[in-house]
Protein backbone atom coordinates (compact mmCIF):
# COMPACT_ATOMS: atom_id res chain seq x y z
CA UNK A 1 0.00 0.00 0.00
CA UNK A 2 1.33 3.43 -0.79
CA UNK A 3 1.93 5.31 2.47
CA UNK A 4 -0.04 8.41 1.64
CA UNK A 5 -1.65 9.34 -1.64
CA UNK A 6 -2.52 12.82 -2.85
CA UNK A 7 -5.77 13.03 -0.92
CA UNK A 8 -3.86 12.35 2.30
CA UNK A 9 -2.29 15.76 1.70
CA UNK A 10 -5.54 17.70 1.45
CA UNK A 11 -6.85 19.93 4.23
CA UNK A 12 -10.00 18.94 6.15
CA UNK A 13 -13.05 18.94 3.84
CA UNK A 14 -14.50 21.89 5.74
CA UNK A 15 -11.78 24.14 4.28
CA UNK A 16 -12.59 23.85 0.56
CA UNK A 17 -16.30 23.31 1.21
CA UNK A 18 -16.58 26.52 3.25
CA UNK A 19 -15.02 28.49 0.38
CA UNK A 20 -17.37 26.90 -2.15
CA UNK A 21 -20.48 27.42 -0.01
CA UNK A 22 -19.53 31.08 0.43
CA UNK A 23 -18.97 31.32 -3.33
CA UNK A 24 -22.51 30.08 -4.02
CA UNK A 25 -23.83 32.84 -1.76
CA UNK A 26 -21.49 35.22 -3.58
CA UNK A 27 -23.01 34.16 -6.91
CA UNK A 28 -26.46 34.92 -5.51
CA UNK A 29 -25.19 38.33 -4.34
CA UNK A 30 -23.60 38.98 -7.73
CA UNK A 31 -26.87 38.31 -9.53
CA UNK A 32 -28.83 40.36 -7.00
CA UNK A 33 -26.54 43.37 -7.38
CA UNK A 34 -26.44 42.99 -11.19
CA UNK A 35 -30.24 42.97 -11.18
CA UNK A 36 -30.42 46.27 -9.29
CA UNK A 37 -27.52 47.79 -11.23
CA UNK A 38 -28.96 46.73 -14.59
CA UNK A 39 -29.59 50.33 -15.68
CA UNK A 40 -26.02 51.36 -14.82
CA UNK A 41 -24.48 48.29 -16.47
CA UNK A 42 -26.26 49.26 -19.66
CA UNK A 43 -25.87 53.02 -19.66
CA UNK A 44 -22.71 53.80 -17.64
CA UNK A 45 -20.54 50.66 -17.27
CA UNK A 46 -18.03 52.50 -15.06
CA UNK A 47 -20.74 53.83 -12.68
CA UNK A 48 -20.08 52.86 -9.02
CA UNK A 49 -23.12 50.54 -9.02
CA UNK A 50 -21.81 48.69 -12.09
CA UNK A 51 -18.33 48.52 -10.59
CA UNK A 52 -19.96 47.15 -7.45
CA UNK A 53 -21.66 44.36 -9.43
CA UNK A 54 -18.43 43.40 -11.20
CA UNK A 55 -16.50 43.27 -7.92
CA UNK A 56 -19.21 41.14 -6.37
CA UNK A 57 -18.87 38.63 -9.19
CA UNK A 58 -15.10 38.63 -9.31
CA UNK A 59 -14.41 38.68 -5.56
CA UNK A 60 -17.37 37.25 -3.63
CA UNK A 61 -18.05 34.54 -6.22
CA UNK A 62 -15.11 33.77 -8.50
CA UNK A 63 -12.11 34.53 -6.29
CA UNK A 64 -13.65 32.81 -3.27
CA UNK A 65 -14.49 29.71 -5.36
CA UNK A 66 -11.11 29.59 -7.09
CA UNK A 67 -9.22 30.01 -3.81
CA UNK A 68 -11.27 27.17 -2.31
CA UNK A 69 -10.49 24.94 -5.28
CA UNK A 70 -6.79 25.80 -5.02
CA UNK A 71 -6.67 24.86 -1.35
CA UNK A 72 -7.87 21.39 -2.42
CA UNK A 73 -6.21 21.03 -5.81
CA UNK A 74 -2.76 22.41 -4.91
CA UNK A 75 -2.01 19.69 -2.31
CA UNK A 76 -3.48 16.95 -4.54
CA UNK A 77 -1.48 17.80 -7.64
CA UNK A 78 1.78 18.51 -5.81
CA UNK A 79 1.41 15.83 -3.12
CA UNK A 80 2.38 18.44 -0.52
CA UNK A 81 0.32 19.89 2.30
CA UNK A 82 -0.73 23.51 2.80
CA UNK A 83 1.52 25.36 5.21
CA UNK A 84 -1.40 25.92 7.59
CA UNK A 85 -5.02 24.84 7.72
CA UNK A 86 -5.81 27.77 10.02
CA UNK A 87 -4.36 30.16 7.43
CA UNK A 88 -6.70 28.57 4.88
CA UNK A 89 -9.67 29.32 7.10
CA UNK A 90 -8.43 32.90 7.61
CA UNK A 91 -8.13 33.36 3.84
CA UNK A 92 -11.74 32.25 3.39
CA UNK A 93 -13.08 34.69 5.98
CA UNK A 94 -10.90 37.58 4.77
CA UNK A 95 -11.70 37.09 1.07
CA UNK A 96 -15.42 36.74 1.75
CA UNK A 97 -15.26 39.94 3.82
CA UNK A 98 -13.46 41.74 0.99
CA UNK A 99 -15.91 40.33 -1.54
CA UNK A 100 -18.88 41.86 0.27
CA UNK A 101 -17.38 45.01 1.82
CA UNK A 102 -15.85 46.44 -1.35
CA UNK A 103 -18.95 46.16 -3.58
CA UNK A 104 -21.20 47.53 -0.84
CA UNK A 105 -18.75 50.35 -0.26
CA UNK A 106 -18.65 51.20 -3.97
CA UNK A 107 -22.42 51.15 -4.27
CA UNK A 108 -23.48 52.86 -1.05
CA UNK A 109 -20.41 53.92 0.95
CA UNK A 110 -19.31 54.78 3.56
CA UNK A 111 -15.68 55.11 2.59
CA UNK A 112 -14.40 53.08 5.57
CA UNK A 113 -16.14 50.08 4.08
CA UNK A 114 -14.01 50.30 0.94
CA UNK A 115 -10.87 50.74 3.01
CA UNK A 116 -11.75 47.75 5.21
CA UNK A 117 -12.50 45.68 2.12
CA UNK A 118 -9.14 46.59 0.59
CA UNK A 119 -7.24 45.69 3.76
CA UNK A 120 -9.17 42.44 4.10
CA UNK A 121 -8.56 41.49 0.46
CA UNK A 122 -4.85 42.27 0.76
CA UNK A 123 -4.57 40.14 3.90
CA UNK A 124 -6.43 37.28 2.19
CA UNK A 125 -4.19 37.38 -0.88
CA UNK A 126 -0.94 37.56 1.06
CA UNK A 127 -1.86 34.78 3.46
CA UNK A 128 -3.13 32.62 0.58
CA UNK A 129 0.11 33.16 -1.37
CA UNK A 130 2.18 32.15 1.65
CA UNK A 131 -0.01 29.16 2.43
CA UNK A 132 -0.17 27.89 -1.15
CA UNK A 133 3.58 28.37 -1.60
CA UNK A 134 3.93 25.11 0.36
CA UNK A 135 2.34 22.83 -2.24
CA UNK A 136 3.35 25.07 -5.14
CA UNK A 137 7.03 24.78 -4.22
CA UNK A 138 6.83 21.10 -5.18
CA UNK A 139 9.20 19.93 -7.89
CA UNK A 140 6.45 17.68 -9.22
CA UNK A 141 3.14 18.70 -10.70
CA UNK A 142 4.32 19.88 -14.12
CA UNK A 143 2.49 22.52 -16.11
CA UNK A 144 -0.43 22.94 -13.69
CA UNK A 145 1.87 23.79 -10.77
CA UNK A 146 3.95 26.13 -12.94
CA UNK A 147 0.81 27.95 -14.01
CA UNK A 148 -0.52 28.18 -10.46
CA UNK A 149 2.72 29.74 -9.22
CA UNK A 150 2.32 32.49 -11.82
CA UNK A 151 -1.42 32.91 -11.21
CA UNK A 152 -1.01 33.27 -7.45
CA UNK A 153 1.63 35.94 -8.14
CA UNK A 154 -0.97 37.68 -10.30
CA UNK A 155 -3.45 37.46 -7.42
CA UNK A 156 -1.03 39.40 -5.23
CA UNK A 157 -0.37 41.91 -8.03
CA UNK A 158 -4.09 42.37 -8.68
CA UNK A 159 -4.82 43.01 -5.03
CA UNK A 160 -1.84 45.39 -4.82
CA UNK A 161 -3.33 47.36 -7.72
CA UNK A 162 -6.67 47.36 -5.94
CA UNK A 163 -5.21 48.59 -2.67
CA UNK A 164 -3.46 51.47 -4.48
CA UNK A 165 -6.77 52.41 -6.11
CA UNK A 166 -8.52 52.25 -2.73
CA UNK A 167 -5.90 54.51 -1.14
CA UNK A 168 -6.08 56.81 -4.15
CA UNK A 169 -9.72 57.50 -3.32
CA UNK A 170 -8.43 59.33 -0.22
CA UNK A 171 -5.15 60.71 -1.49
CA UNK A 172 -6.15 61.55 -5.08
CA UNK A 173 -2.70 60.79 -6.47
CA UNK A 174 -4.03 60.23 -9.99
CA UNK A 175 -7.34 60.23 -11.86
CA UNK A 176 -8.87 56.76 -12.17
CA UNK A 177 -9.13 56.81 -15.96
CA UNK A 178 -10.88 53.93 -17.82
CA UNK A 179 -7.56 52.56 -19.12
CA UNK A 180 -6.30 52.18 -15.52
CA UNK A 181 -9.48 50.39 -14.48
CA UNK A 182 -9.07 48.08 -17.47
CA UNK A 183 -5.46 47.30 -16.52
CA UNK A 184 -6.70 46.13 -13.12
CA UNK A 185 -9.56 44.15 -14.68
CA UNK A 186 -7.30 42.28 -17.12
CA UNK A 187 -4.73 41.56 -14.46
CA UNK A 188 -7.40 39.92 -12.32
CA UNK A 189 -9.49 38.23 -15.02
CA UNK A 190 -6.67 36.89 -17.18
CA UNK A 191 -3.64 36.72 -14.86
CA UNK A 192 -5.26 35.53 -11.65
CA UNK A 193 -8.57 33.82 -12.44
CA UNK A 194 -8.00 32.94 -16.09
CA UNK A 195 -4.53 31.51 -15.70
CA UNK A 196 -5.59 29.52 -12.64
CA UNK A 197 -8.39 27.92 -14.64
CA UNK A 198 -6.19 27.32 -17.69
CA UNK A 199 -3.56 25.64 -15.46
CA UNK A 200 -5.98 23.49 -13.50
CA UNK A 201 -7.77 22.45 -16.70
CA UNK A 202 -4.56 20.86 -17.97
CA UNK A 203 -4.90 18.31 -15.15
CA UNK A 204 -8.66 18.02 -14.88
CA UNK A 205 -9.79 17.77 -18.50
CA UNK A 206 -7.74 14.69 -19.46
CA UNK A 207 -8.63 13.09 -16.13
CA UNK A 208 -12.38 13.62 -16.43
CA UNK A 209 -12.37 12.51 -20.07
CA UNK A 210 -9.90 9.61 -19.63
CA UNK A 211 -8.05 11.29 -22.47
CA UNK A 212 -4.60 9.90 -23.19
CA UNK A 213 -3.20 12.61 -25.40
CA UNK A 214 -0.08 12.01 -27.47
CA UNK A 215 1.38 15.28 -26.16
CA UNK A 216 0.33 18.23 -24.06
CA UNK A 217 2.30 20.99 -25.80
CA UNK A 218 -0.77 23.16 -26.30
CA UNK A 219 -1.36 23.18 -22.54
CA UNK A 220 2.18 24.32 -21.88
CA UNK A 221 1.90 27.04 -24.53
CA UNK A 222 -1.41 28.16 -22.99
CA UNK A 223 0.07 28.57 -19.53
CA UNK A 224 3.34 30.21 -20.62
CA UNK A 225 1.80 32.57 -23.19
CA UNK A 226 -1.10 33.70 -20.99
CA UNK A 227 1.20 34.02 -18.00
CA UNK A 228 3.78 36.08 -19.87
CA UNK A 229 1.28 38.13 -21.88
CA UNK A 230 -0.99 39.42 -19.14
CA UNK A 231 1.61 41.64 -17.44
CA UNK A 232 2.63 43.60 -20.57
CA UNK A 233 -1.04 43.87 -21.53
CA UNK A 234 -1.90 45.34 -18.13
CA UNK A 235 1.14 47.65 -18.12
CA UNK A 236 0.37 48.81 -21.65
CA UNK A 237 -3.19 49.65 -20.63
CA UNK A 238 -2.04 51.27 -17.38
CA UNK A 239 0.46 53.62 -18.98
CA UNK A 240 -1.33 53.93 -22.33
CA UNK A 241 1.56 52.36 -24.24
CA UNK A 242 -0.21 50.92 -27.25
CA UNK A 243 2.61 48.70 -28.57
CA UNK A 244 3.14 47.13 -25.14
CA UNK A 245 -0.57 46.43 -24.75
CA UNK A 246 -0.61 44.90 -28.25
CA UNK A 247 2.36 42.63 -27.54
CA UNK A 248 0.79 41.51 -24.27
CA UNK A 249 -2.61 41.13 -25.89
CA UNK A 250 -1.15 39.03 -28.71
CA UNK A 251 0.60 36.74 -26.23
CA UNK A 252 -2.58 36.41 -24.18
CA UNK A 253 -4.48 35.57 -27.37
CA UNK A 254 -1.97 32.86 -28.20
CA UNK A 255 -2.37 31.48 -24.69
CA UNK A 256 -6.15 31.46 -24.80
CA UNK A 257 -6.09 29.95 -28.30
CA UNK A 258 -3.75 27.19 -27.12
CA UNK A 259 -6.10 26.61 -24.19
CA UNK A 260 -8.94 26.01 -26.66
CA UNK A 261 -6.74 23.68 -28.72
CA UNK A 262 -5.92 21.77 -25.54
CA UNK A 263 -9.63 21.39 -24.75
CA UNK A 264 -10.32 20.18 -28.28
CA UNK A 265 -7.47 17.67 -27.96
CA UNK A 266 -8.87 16.29 -24.71
CA UNK A 267 -12.30 15.92 -26.26
CA UNK A 268 -10.85 14.28 -29.38
CA UNK A 269 -8.84 11.72 -27.42
CA UNK A 270 -11.49 11.03 -24.81
CA UNK A 271 -12.28 7.49 -23.71
CA UNK A 272 -15.65 8.17 -22.19
CA UNK A 273 -18.75 9.95 -23.40
CA UNK A 274 -19.28 13.65 -22.91
CA UNK A 275 -21.39 14.51 -19.87
CA UNK A 276 -22.99 17.48 -18.21
CA UNK A 277 -19.63 19.03 -17.22
CA UNK A 278 -18.81 19.33 -20.89
CA UNK A 279 -22.03 21.19 -21.59
CA UNK A 280 -20.85 23.71 -18.98
CA UNK A 281 -17.45 23.80 -20.68
CA UNK A 282 -19.02 24.30 -24.09
CA UNK A 283 -21.05 27.27 -22.83
CA UNK A 284 -18.00 28.58 -20.99
CA UNK A 285 -15.87 28.30 -24.14
CA UNK A 286 -18.49 30.11 -26.18
CA UNK A 287 -18.26 33.06 -23.81
CA UNK A 288 -14.45 32.99 -23.97
CA UNK A 289 -14.64 33.28 -27.75
CA UNK A 290 -17.14 36.13 -27.41
CA UNK A 291 -14.87 37.85 -24.90
CA UNK A 292 -11.85 37.53 -27.18
CA UNK A 293 -13.84 38.87 -30.11
CA UNK A 294 -15.09 41.91 -28.25
CA UNK A 295 -11.68 42.52 -26.68
CA UNK A 296 -10.02 42.60 -30.09
CA UNK A 297 -12.81 44.79 -31.46
CA UNK A 298 -12.45 47.20 -28.52
CA UNK A 299 -8.73 47.46 -29.20
CA UNK A 300 -8.82 47.94 -32.95
CA UNK A 301 -12.27 49.09 -34.11
CA UNK A 302 -12.54 52.67 -35.30
CA UNK A 303 -15.41 53.71 -33.04
CA UNK A 304 -16.28 56.57 -30.68
CA UNK A 305 -15.46 56.45 -26.99
CA UNK A 306 -18.98 55.49 -25.93
CA UNK A 307 -19.12 52.51 -28.28
CA UNK A 308 -15.63 51.41 -27.24
CA UNK A 309 -16.76 51.48 -23.62
CA UNK A 310 -19.67 49.19 -24.49
CA UNK A 311 -17.36 46.81 -26.37
CA UNK A 312 -14.98 46.69 -23.42
CA UNK A 313 -17.88 46.17 -21.01
CA UNK A 314 -19.12 43.21 -23.06
CA UNK A 315 -15.58 41.79 -23.20
CA UNK A 316 -15.26 41.95 -19.41
CA UNK A 317 -18.75 40.51 -18.95
CA UNK A 318 -18.00 37.64 -21.34
CA UNK A 319 -14.75 36.81 -19.56
CA UNK A 320 -16.63 36.70 -16.24
CA UNK A 321 -19.18 34.40 -17.92
CA UNK A 322 -16.36 32.15 -19.22
CA UNK A 323 -14.93 31.71 -15.75
CA UNK A 324 -18.30 31.50 -13.96
CA UNK A 325 -19.58 28.65 -16.11
CA UNK A 326 -16.28 26.80 -15.79
CA UNK A 327 -16.31 27.19 -12.00
CA UNK A 328 -19.95 26.11 -11.70
CA UNK A 329 -19.39 23.08 -13.94
CA UNK A 330 -16.31 21.92 -12.07
CA UNK A 331 -18.05 22.52 -8.71
CA UNK A 332 -20.37 19.64 -9.67
CA UNK A 333 -17.27 17.42 -9.79
CA UNK A 334 -15.18 18.80 -6.93
CA UNK A 335 -17.87 19.14 -4.26
CA UNK A 336 -19.28 15.59 -4.67
CA UNK A 337 -15.74 14.18 -4.55
CA UNK A 338 -14.98 15.97 -1.26
CA UNK A 339 -18.35 14.97 0.17
CA UNK A 340 -17.84 11.37 -0.95
CA UNK A 341 -14.60 11.29 1.02
CA UNK A 342 -16.40 12.72 4.05
CA UNK A 343 -19.26 10.23 3.81
CA UNK A 344 -16.91 7.28 3.49
CA UNK A 345 -14.98 8.37 6.56
CA UNK A 346 -18.31 8.20 8.41
CA UNK A 347 -18.95 4.70 7.11
CA UNK A 348 -21.45 5.67 4.40
CA UNK A 349 -20.34 3.76 1.32
CA UNK A 350 -23.61 2.56 -0.17
CA UNK A 351 -26.41 4.17 -2.08
CA UNK A 352 -29.86 3.48 -0.55
CA UNK A 353 -30.35 0.98 -3.41
CA UNK A 354 -27.49 -1.11 -2.03
CA UNK A 355 -24.93 -0.51 -4.77
CA UNK A 356 -21.67 1.32 -4.02
CA UNK A 357 -21.95 5.07 -3.58
CA UNK A 358 -20.90 7.10 -6.63
CA UNK A 359 -19.93 10.75 -7.05
CA UNK A 360 -22.93 11.17 -9.32
CA UNK A 361 -25.27 10.23 -6.46
CA UNK A 362 -24.28 13.33 -4.53
CA UNK A 363 -26.19 15.92 -6.51
CA UNK A 364 -29.40 16.04 -8.48
CA UNK A 365 -29.04 16.21 -12.26
CA UNK A 366 -32.12 18.36 -12.97
CA UNK A 367 -31.05 21.29 -10.74
CA UNK A 368 -27.54 20.99 -12.17
CA UNK A 369 -28.94 21.34 -15.68
CA UNK A 370 -31.12 24.23 -14.50
CA UNK A 371 -28.03 26.00 -13.13
CA UNK A 372 -26.34 25.62 -16.51
CA UNK A 373 -29.34 27.16 -18.28
CA UNK A 374 -29.74 29.96 -15.73
CA UNK A 375 -26.07 30.93 -15.94
CA UNK A 376 -25.83 30.70 -19.72
CA UNK A 377 -29.05 32.62 -20.29
CA UNK A 378 -28.32 35.07 -17.48
CA UNK A 379 -24.98 36.13 -18.87
CA UNK A 380 -26.42 36.17 -22.38
CA UNK A 381 -29.17 38.56 -21.30
CA UNK A 382 -26.71 40.87 -19.53
CA UNK A 383 -24.44 41.05 -22.57
CA UNK A 384 -27.42 41.51 -24.89
CA UNK A 385 -28.71 44.27 -22.60
CA UNK A 386 -25.36 46.04 -22.73
CA UNK A 387 -25.21 45.78 -26.52
CA UNK A 388 -28.78 46.91 -27.15
CA UNK A 389 -29.10 49.36 -24.28
CA UNK A 390 -31.97 47.34 -22.81
CA UNK A 391 -32.18 47.69 -19.04
CA UNK A 392 -34.84 44.94 -18.60
CA UNK A 393 -32.63 42.41 -20.39
CA UNK A 394 -29.66 43.18 -18.15
CA UNK A 395 -31.83 43.17 -15.03
CA UNK A 396 -33.43 39.82 -15.88
CA UNK A 397 -29.98 38.47 -16.62
CA UNK A 398 -28.84 39.49 -13.14
CA UNK A 399 -31.92 37.85 -11.64
CA UNK A 400 -31.15 34.64 -13.51
CA UNK A 401 -27.61 34.61 -12.10
CA UNK A 402 -28.92 35.20 -8.59
CA UNK A 403 -31.33 32.26 -8.85
CA UNK A 404 -28.52 30.06 -10.18
CA UNK A 405 -26.53 30.81 -7.00
CA UNK A 406 -29.40 29.56 -4.87
CA UNK A 407 -29.97 26.45 -6.99
CA UNK A 408 -26.32 25.35 -7.13
CA UNK A 409 -25.82 26.06 -3.42
CA UNK A 410 -28.84 24.01 -2.33
CA UNK A 411 -28.21 21.21 -4.82
CA UNK A 412 -24.62 20.63 -3.74
CA UNK A 413 -25.31 21.20 -0.04
CA UNK A 414 -28.24 18.80 0.27
CA UNK A 415 -27.28 16.21 -2.33
CA UNK A 416 -25.34 13.96 0.07
CA UNK A 417 -28.17 13.91 2.60
CA UNK A 418 -30.60 12.76 -0.07
CA UNK A 419 -28.22 10.28 -1.69
CA UNK A 420 -27.09 8.67 1.52
CA UNK A 421 -30.73 8.28 2.57
CA UNK A 422 -31.57 8.55 6.23
CA UNK A 423 -29.55 9.56 9.23
CA UNK A 424 -25.78 9.59 9.21
CA UNK A 425 -24.49 6.36 10.74
CA UNK A 426 -21.98 6.17 13.54
CA UNK A 427 -18.33 6.55 12.50
CA UNK A 428 -16.80 3.32 11.21
CA UNK A 429 -14.73 1.27 13.61
CA UNK A 430 -10.99 1.07 13.12
CA UNK A 431 -11.23 -2.52 11.94
CA UNK A 432 -13.55 -1.58 9.13
CA UNK A 433 -11.24 1.10 7.82
CA UNK A 434 -8.59 -0.13 5.42
CA UNK B 1 -4.80 -21.53 -5.08
CA UNK B 2 -6.82 -20.97 -8.23
CA UNK B 3 -9.97 -21.04 -6.15
CA UNK B 4 -8.55 -18.37 -3.81
CA UNK B 5 -7.51 -16.25 -6.77
CA UNK B 6 -11.00 -16.51 -8.21
CA UNK B 7 -12.47 -15.40 -4.89
CA UNK B 8 -10.09 -12.45 -4.80
CA UNK B 9 -11.22 -11.33 -8.26
CA UNK B 10 -14.82 -11.86 -7.24
CA UNK B 11 -14.33 -9.62 -4.20
CA UNK B 12 -12.54 -7.00 -6.28
CA UNK B 13 -15.45 -7.02 -8.72
CA UNK B 14 -17.53 -5.48 -5.95
CA UNK B 15 -15.27 -2.42 -5.77
CA UNK B 16 -16.46 0.36 -8.06
CA UNK B 17 -14.72 3.42 -9.36
CA UNK B 18 -17.05 6.09 -7.92
CA UNK B 19 -16.53 8.43 -10.86
CA UNK B 20 -16.95 5.92 -13.69
CA UNK B 21 -19.53 3.61 -12.03
CA UNK B 22 -17.63 0.51 -13.25
CA UNK B 23 -15.91 -2.11 -11.09
CA UNK B 24 -12.12 -2.12 -10.97
CA UNK B 25 -11.72 -5.59 -12.50
CA UNK B 26 -13.79 -4.69 -15.55
CA UNK B 27 -11.85 -1.44 -15.84
CA UNK B 28 -8.62 -3.44 -16.04
CA UNK B 29 -7.13 -1.74 -12.99
CA UNK B 30 -6.15 -5.05 -11.38
CA UNK B 31 -2.85 -6.14 -12.94
CA UNK B 32 -1.95 -9.20 -10.90
CA UNK B 33 -3.09 -11.31 -7.94
CA UNK B 34 -0.52 -13.54 -6.22
CA UNK B 35 -1.50 -16.02 -3.54
CA UNK B 36 1.17 -17.52 -1.32
CA UNK B 37 0.58 -19.54 1.83
CA UNK B 38 3.43 -17.75 3.61
CA UNK B 39 3.07 -14.21 2.24
CA UNK B 40 -0.70 -14.13 1.88
CA UNK B 41 -2.48 -12.32 -0.93
CA UNK B 42 -0.66 -9.63 -2.90
CA UNK B 43 -2.59 -7.51 -5.37
CA UNK B 44 -0.99 -5.25 -7.97
CA UNK B 45 -3.39 -2.59 -9.16
CA UNK B 46 -3.21 0.77 -10.86
CA UNK B 47 -5.42 3.84 -11.27
CA UNK B 48 -6.73 5.51 -14.39
CA UNK B 49 -4.35 8.44 -13.93
CA UNK B 50 -1.69 9.52 -11.42
CA UNK B 51 -3.23 12.05 -9.05
CA UNK B 52 -6.60 10.40 -9.53
CA UNK B 53 -8.99 11.82 -6.91
CA UNK B 54 -9.67 8.37 -5.50
CA UNK B 55 -6.04 7.28 -5.38
CA UNK B 56 -6.26 6.72 -1.63
CA UNK B 57 -9.78 5.41 -1.38
CA UNK B 58 -9.80 2.83 -4.17
CA UNK B 59 -6.81 0.72 -3.04
CA UNK B 60 -8.08 0.86 0.53
CA UNK B 61 -11.49 -0.25 -0.63
CA UNK B 62 -9.94 -3.11 -2.63
CA UNK B 63 -7.96 -4.30 0.37
CA UNK B 64 -11.00 -4.13 2.59
CA UNK B 65 -13.19 -6.06 0.14
CA UNK B 66 -10.67 -8.91 -0.16
CA UNK B 67 -10.00 -8.97 3.58
CA UNK B 68 -13.73 -9.30 4.23
CA UNK B 69 -14.11 -12.09 1.67
CA UNK B 70 -11.04 -14.01 2.88
CA UNK B 71 -10.60 -12.97 6.53
CA UNK B 72 -8.01 -15.64 7.29
CA UNK B 73 -5.59 -14.29 4.66
CA UNK B 74 -3.33 -11.27 5.04
CA UNK B 75 -3.85 -8.88 2.12
CA UNK B 76 -1.49 -6.33 0.60
CA UNK B 77 -2.33 -3.95 -2.23
CA UNK B 78 0.44 -2.36 -4.26
CA UNK B 79 -0.16 0.60 -6.58
CA UNK B 80 1.89 0.22 -9.74
CA UNK B 81 2.24 2.75 -12.54
CA UNK B 82 4.20 0.64 -14.98
CA UNK B 83 2.71 -0.21 -17.36
CA UNK B 84 0.36 2.77 -17.23
CA UNK B 85 -3.33 2.03 -17.51
CA UNK B 86 -4.91 2.62 -20.89
CA UNK B 87 -8.59 2.45 -21.76
CA UNK B 88 -7.88 -0.57 -23.97
CA UNK B 89 -7.51 -2.58 -20.74
CA UNK B 90 -11.25 -2.31 -20.09
CA UNK B 91 -13.33 -5.33 -20.90
CA UNK B 92 -16.09 -5.12 -23.48
CA UNK B 93 -18.84 -4.61 -20.92
CA UNK B 94 -17.01 -1.74 -19.23
CA UNK B 95 -16.23 -0.06 -22.53
CA UNK B 96 -19.84 -0.40 -23.60
CA UNK B 97 -21.17 0.91 -20.31
CA UNK B 98 -18.98 3.98 -20.76
CA UNK B 99 -20.19 4.27 -24.32
CA UNK B 100 -16.74 4.01 -25.88
CA UNK B 101 -16.63 0.43 -27.18
CA UNK B 102 -16.64 1.49 -30.81
CA UNK B 103 -14.08 4.24 -30.18
CA UNK B 104 -11.69 1.69 -28.63
CA UNK B 105 -12.49 -1.00 -31.23
CA UNK B 106 -13.02 -3.62 -28.53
Amino acid sequence: MIPGGPTAMTPPPSVPLSFLAAAAIGLFGFGFVAWFAGDKLVTVPNHPAAVSAVHMGVLAFLSVAVLGALHQFGPVVSNKRLRSVMAGRFTMVAMVAAGWLLPNGFAHGPEWMILAGGVSGAAAALVAAWNLSGPLSSRTGGVPVLGLRISVTYLVLTVAFGVVYVLNRQAAWFPLLPNRVLAHAHLGLLGWLGLTYVSVAEKLWPMFLLAHRPGARSGKVAVVALGSGTLPLALGLLFSVAWLAMVGGALALVGLGAHLVSLASSVKHRRRPLEMLHAYLAASTLYLVIGIGFGVAAGFADVDTGTRMILVGVEVGALIAWLSLAVAGHAHKIVPFIQYTMLRSRGVDRHPSGRPLLFGDLYRKAPARATLVLLTVGFGLILAGMLTGSVPLAAFGGGSLGISGIVIGLNLAFGPRLAAGGPTPEPATAGRQA
Amino acid sequence: MTEITDRVYEALSGVWDPELAVDIVSLGLVYDVRVDEDDGIEIDMTLTTPGCPVSDALPAEARRAVAEALPQWPVRVEIVWDPPWTPERMNVDAARSLGVGRRLRI
